[in-house]
């Protein structure tokens, strides 16, 4: 007599979903445009490498360790090294984009990306935090294997291999659950400080982030839209997993996250660089599929 | 969703290549499985701490050292309304005027050095109570000036900001501009983080004049 098939036990459940095979799209998508967006952050202080990490810039002195304003000294460099970091900065991020050597590439863009934010305090940002992050998980992952030189020079010397379509899930559930939870402790933030009832928004667009559409809508846009704005980003943010986890609000969580921070990027001068990453990482984690497989199989069939 | 792991048979491809499951071509992870088992639980936690920073349990802060926790600290951004608008500016001593006068401290800061992603802007906003940065801020100005502008020593500085009001919503403004000092009404409120001592001050300029010119 044949014993019926075991039930799915919950954790079954959550290793199938965590498993479960992802459009190679998706991760190509972060692999390419995220490297490019971080380097276009890093842009402004990597043309000024000596200024930012040798002595010939202003550096906060040792702050005897225990510091949150310096979380790790690291003595400045000479300026030729300084230059040297910033060349192989760029370098490795344009091979991890154009799919070049890519898993050393990655590493070594992660190691830099985490050295240069650990260096200097003053001009690391969220996006600085980040890109270590996502450097890594690229790292990790199988990303490379389509749309990219290696796959490209792969596909020449073994034309009969297949293609591959999908890779292991993991990294783009990562990806995924990090979104969802970035965005739910930003909301959670919000709602503890004053975006309930401040002025929040409004008061940010006053100095010189200020670009030339932010002080358009500051003509333009009546005061109690700024405190509607505030409302739907909080509604937004602090449900965000829910929003995410439900096929039939995912869609429009992808719009308002999307138009967030295009207005985040649009409003807030260099702010474009955060909001451009977040929106990579979205499209790339949420996008629907056949969006996706347009756009690629359009452009790059390798 | 994909089958459960249980269902999906188990694939076995040469190195590099593709697995085949049921029309899915997989691409196969370098990374070794207990290196990715590693990472997915290191990469579990990163986020919950991420979320843990961000939702102000405080957590994070007790347990994580502090070149990690900086690296948690990213979610919680903007909370709170600005109540004015800050401006950072120094006063320095002209050794030959012998009197303090606005100085353009831009030109020493060349990155993003237009808006307050400027190290001055930076140094200022994070250690605007640490004397011993300022002080270090205050050598740095005038090694620049001094060295770059021979004909217009400085002796020292005075860092200070101005707080200048946000209007109500919907209040109609002009456009931001940096005004010279000057420009800025009396009513705006000017606080002095640090003056470079008078003693240090006419000591400095003693020695440049002993250089020369």
């Amino acid at each position: 007599m044949r014993r019926p098939p075991r039930s799915l036990t919950p954790l079954d459940r959550v290793r199938a979903w965590l498993e479960a095979p992802q459009p190679i799209e998706r991760l190509e998508l972060i692999r390419i445009v995220a490297p490019l967006v971080l380097l276009a952050f890093l842009s402004s202080r990597l043309i000024h490498a000596d200024h930012w990490l040798s002595p010939i810039g202003f550096r906060v002195p040792y702050l005897g360790g225990s510091d949150w304003r310096q979380p790790l000294y690291l003595p400045p460099v000479s300026p030729g090294v300084a230059w040297t970091i910033a060349l192989l900065t760029t370098l490795a991020g344009l091979c991890l984009s154009a799919g070049l050597l890519t898993r050393v590439a990655a590493g070594a863009f992660a190691i830099l990306l985490a050295y240069l934010a650990l260096a200097d305090r003053l001009e690391a940002f969220t996006v600085s935090k980040l890109g270590p992050m996502i450097a890594l998980a690229l790292w990790l992952s199988p990303c490379g294997a389509r749309y990219g030189v290696d796959a490209w020079r792969r596909r020449r010397r073994h034309p009969e291999a297949p293609l591959p379509t999908h890779v292991p899930g993991g990294v783009i559930r990562y990806f995924q659950i990090f979104l969802a939870a970035m965005y739910s402790g930003a909301g959670i933030a919000k709602l503890r400080g004053d975006w309930l009832s401040g002025d929040v928004l409004w008061s940010h667009l006053h100095d010189n982030y200020q670009t030339a559409i932010s002080w358009f809508l500051v003509r333009s846009v009546p005061g109690w839209a700024w405190q509607a704005l505030q409302y739907l980003s909080l509604t937004f943010e602090v449900a965000a997993p829910l929003w995410f986890v439900l096929p039939w609000t995912r869609r429009p969580a992808v719009v308002v996250a999307l138009s967030m921070h295009a207005m985040i990027g649009l409003m807030f001068g260099p702010v474009i660089w955060f909001a451009l990453l977040m929106s990579t990482l979205l499209v790339g984690c949420y996008a629907p599929e056949r969006w996706l497989l347009r756009v690629f199989r359009r452009g790059a069939p390798v | 969703m994909a089958p459960p792991k249980s269902d999906v048979p188990k694939p076995s491809p040469g190195k590099g290549e593709p697995a085949k499951l049921d029309g899915v071509a997989l691409a196969q992870p370098w990374a070794p499985r207990r290196l990715r088992q590693v990472a997915a639980v290191l990469g579990g936690l990163y986020v919950f701490a991420v979320w843990l920073d961000a939702a102000g349990n405080g957590a994070a802060d007790k347990v994580l050292p502090l070149p990690v926790r900086f690296f948690v600290q990213e979610a919680a951004l903007f909370p709170h309304a600005a109540r004015d608008v800050i401006e950072w500016r120094a006063e320095a001593w002209f050794c030959d005027a012998g009197r303090f006068e606005e100085l353009d401290v831009r030109p020493y800061f060349p990155i993003r050095r237009d808006d307050k992603e400027s190290r001055f802007y930076r140094a200022m906003f994070f250690h605007l109570h640490q004397r011993r940065v300022l002080a270090e801020l205050d050598r740095f100005i005038a090694r620049e000036q001094n060295r770059t502008h021979p004909e217009a020593r400085i002796g020292g500085v005075m860092l200070l900001s101005l707080r200048i009001p946000i209007p109500p919503p919907g209040t109609p403004e002009a456009r931001y501009q940096r005004l010279p000092l000057a420009e800025y009404p009396t009513s705006i409120e000017r606080h002095y983080w640090f003056v470079t001592d008078k003693a240090e001050r006419e000591q400095r300029c003693a020695e440049l004049q002993g250089e020369g010119p």
